[in-house]
């Protein structure tokens, strides 16, 4: 009895002994004493970042260098790309997520677990074998030889099996391959690891895996060459601290920072932006963008922690500015016309919105205007953009010399301004009768305006493209707000401001 | 005369049957049973093969994985004391009572054992983070109580807590099983309450099964490595258990540092069981 009691008392003290010492162990793991606040916005915490644990390797190295150059505590959590998923979407925490392949980005996104996504690296399919191809394995007729053993990953539940099996049936190989797989695994480093310890001569593998494999090499096909997935980082949309997120992310995927290491360990790595604490992204946009972008830009530089300059003005103006030299990140251009005019500049453009002309008049219509031919009416006050300052005066001009008014018009034109915005001004105060504006510049004087359309023209619609400087530092910061632009809550308000959406969602790329 | 003679000439002859007859039983008995040891003995002669001492050497000196060693230690320990702590009252129950829901609650206690380990982690996972009705077990933990449970050291052992206890508990079970009620009974009779029956007699007598149900809990919570992965994660230096050292080593191909802590972890098994035998043998003497 007594040796009895003794056991339950030292089992209890051993209980409670071992519990106290974890506890105060990860109280000082907790809190470290000199934790700092880089991005100085009361973010202070860690971040909690799920990462795929084939990327352990180079991903502790750049944690290590953040941590070291900004004192922020980065809790890095591996596990398998779709545990981390389920984990993610059970718990609604965590800051950052980095899976094996971006697939899984696609998915969280679909699931609207993920907000931002930057890109990483390239990864290729390739046949991976032992160091000095024991088997001459050179193209996929050998995959399906006697003997050689291949091993693949699962094709329904890994990405580069899924991969697989799509190009390789497009090309009708598939059956064989399928047929000659000795074994399905459920990761790509599982498929890896056979051949490590001699249980498989080949394996279907992204070539970014093998850089931990020195006793691996790996041998391209030229029908896998279509076969590219990316390595890239999502921020998820529920993190607690965005700023200090994103600008985790954005050290991981600068060119001079992240990437370097990506690059040492044989990944091929994408542009990247180059490391900046606080990126400053300049922004030109035409003036009758202004009401549309206005608050998802700042909402962008809220969340990302970055300062966008935004210059508002005709694009005319804006384009004289760029030809003489201050060329922005990105250019947001009120017409296709006056981003034509800059390609070298901006060579792959994307249409955004298109906005119609209409003609506005005082409230009630006292001179009876109903479309372009009563502009010519005698004595009346007509106000229209400038030709050469803003996209709306040219867009002005070619819809009078289609509708075969230009001459009568002109002499009733009293002013030619930069911006739609100056000309509803001008017309509240009444010093006008009349003037040509974009739809969306009459937004807000319902009360003292009408807008009368213009119709069965089809050239008094303009079209606004987006478009991001190639070589700028800031290439992703901008294509960021580019996605910023295309989200829902911003559509919305392109929507309200008398703008109608054009950007198609799946060819822009605005999703990946 | 003739009928005397056939019993001397026979008694030798089935005394030689005798004698041989051990032999093959032997034979048979060993023969099966080294097929198992033989497997064992090879899997570790493999794996000392296929790591060196240096690959030993080196992942016994990284700080992730010292750290995960202590934890393992830790949790380990913590899940299989808990688990006895447990087992010991709900194994008594079930052996010596019969009451209604009791099929029910046997039935209950082999889940975590018929489950698949990754299914009980996000059971765990989901029921810390399930809102009711805008109430949430981790939020209320984190932020009322201050001791966050998921992705933190506790959720480590309430993972190998939740598996072990099962096999603490079917041990336990077997145990009272196996002695008799009469004692207790006898006792009752003497003036003893329940409890006294039970902390008097029934207890001194399970010793061996305690201590094996301790074992098979502390063993079973050092191989458990799914529902760990999923409610408390794989952080180094905070939630990585050796299981999940091997995990993460294999997921970059480090085979030879995978194998070394494996290694590592027999090692540690060894060292605790027989410590736990010893003990054992310590208390039932």
């Amino acid at each position: 009895m007594n040796k009895m009691l003794v056991v339950m008392l030292v089992s209890v003290v051993v209980l409670g002994t071992l519990i106290w010492m974890l506890q105060s162990g990860s109280n000082g793991r907790n809190r470290p004493a000199n934790l700092v606040d880089p991005t100085g916005d009361g973010e202070d915490q860690p971040l909690m970042f799920f990462c795929a644990a084939s990327n352990r390797a180079v991903m502790e190295q750049i944690v290590a260098e953040y941590t070291e150059e900004y004192g922020r505590e980065i809790e890095l959590q591996y596990g398998g790309s779709q545990t981390l998923l389920a984990q993610l979407e059970v718990t609604g925490a965590g800051d950052l997520y980095l899976p094996a392949d971006d697939s899984y980005l696609k998915t969280a996104k679909e699931m609207n677990l993920v907000s931002e996504v930057l890109p990483i690296a390239k990864m290729e399919i390739v046949v991976a074998v032992r160091k000095g191809n024991p088997k001459s394995i050179q193209s996929l007729e050998d995959l399906s030889r006697e003997d050689v053993a291949l091993v693949q990953a699962n094709p329904d539940a890994t990405a580069v099996g899924k991969v697989t099996r799509r190009i390789l049936q497009e090309t009708g190989q598939w059956d064989l391959i399928d047929k000659s797989t000795t074994a399905y695994r459920t990761t790509v480093t599982e498929a890896a690891n056979d051949l490590v310890v001699g249980a498989a001569d080949a394996a279907i593998v992204y070539d970014a895996v093998l850089h931990t494999y020195p006793d691996l090499e790996y041998v391209s096909l030229p029908e896998f060459a279509s076969g590219t997935s990316l390595v890239a980082l999502g921020v998820t949309r529920t993190t607690r601290q965005p700023r200090a997120a994103l600008h985790f992310a954005r050290f991981v995927t600068a060119r001079d920072r992240g990437l370097a290491n990506y690059a040492k360990h044989g990944f091929q790595v994408e542009q990247g932006d180059v490391w900046s604490d606080t990126p400053e992204l300049n922004l030109f946009a035409g003036s009758m963008l202004r009401p549309a972008i206005e608050e998802t830009v700042k909402q962008f530089e809220k969340r990302e922690g970055v300062r966008v300059n935004t210059v508002y003005n005709g694009c005319g103006i804006l384009v004289a500015q760029m030809k003489a030299g201050q060329v922005p990140d990105a250019y947001f251009a009120c017409d296709t016309e006056f981003m034509e005019q800059v390609p070298d500049l901006f060579p792959e453009p994307t249409d955004v919105s298109q906005n119609e002309l209409v003609i506005i008049v005082k409230k009630g219509n006292p001179h009876n205007i109903a479309g372009l031919r009563d502009l010519t009416k005698e004595g009346l006050r007509v106000g229209i953009g400038h030709e050469k300052q803003c996209a709306m005066g040219w867009v002005t001009q070619n819809t009078f010399r289609e509708g075969g008014v230009q001459t009568e018009v002109m002499e009733n034109v009293t002013v030619q301004t930069p911006t739609g915005d100056m000309l509803v001004n001008q017309m509240r105060a009444g010093s006008l009768d009349a003037a040509v504006v974009y739809l969306s510049n009459t937004a807000g004087s319902g009360n003292f305006l009408d807008a009368v359309r213009i119709q069965g023209l089809e050239c008094s619609v303009a079209t606004q493209p987006y478009a991001i400087k190639p070589e700028s530092p800031n290439a992703l910061t901008a294509s960021r707000l580019f996605q910023q632009i295309c989200s829902t809550e911003s559509q919305e308000s392109f929507t309200a401001e008398g703008f109608r959406w054009k950007v198609d969602m799946e060819s822009s790329g605005v999703d990946d | 005369m003739t009928e005397n003679a056939l019993n001397r000439t026979s008694e030798p002859k089935t005394h030689r049957a005798r004698r041989r007859s051990d032999v093959p039983f032997f034979l048979v008995m060993s023969g099966i049973s080294s097929c198992f040891i033989l497997l064992i003995v090879l899997l570790l002669a493999a794996d000392l093969m296929f790591t060196s001492l240096e690959d030993f050497k080196a992942a016994v000196m990284k700080p992730e994985i010292q750290s995960a060693f202590k934890l393992t230690l830790f949790s380990c320990t913590i899940a299989a004391l808990l688990s006895i702590w447990v087992a010991t009252p709900l194994g008594y129950l079930l052996s010596r009572y019969r009451f209604p829901g009791r099929l029910l609650i046997d039935t209950i206690v082999d889940i975590p054992i018929v489950l698949p380990p990754l299914v009980l982690g996000l059971s765990l996972l989901i029921l810390f983070h399930l809102p009711i009705a805008g109430w949430e077990l981790e939020a209320w933990l984190r932020d009322d109580v201050g001791f966050p449970v998921t992705y933190r050291w506790p959720a480590v052992i309430l993972a190998q807590f939740s598996v072990s206890c099962a096999f603490a508990v079917r041990t336990m079970r077997v145990t009272f099983d196996q002695i008799n009620p009469r004692a207790e009974d006898v006792a009752r009779t003497l003036g003893c309450s329940r409890g006294q029956a039970f902390l008097q007699i029934a207890l001194p007598q399970s010793w061996r099964g305690m201590i094996a149900a301790t074992t098979i809990a502390w063993a079973r919570a050092l191989g458990e490595f799914g529902p760990i992965l999923v409610f408390a994660g794989a952080t180094r230096m905070r939630t990585e258990v050796l299981s999940t050292t091997v995990f993460l080593e294999l997921s970059i191909g480090q085979l030879n540092a995978a194998v070394a802590v494996s290694l590592l972890m027999v090692v540690m098994a060894v060292i605790v069981l027989v410590a736990l035998r010893v003990l054992g043998t310590g208390l039932t003497s």
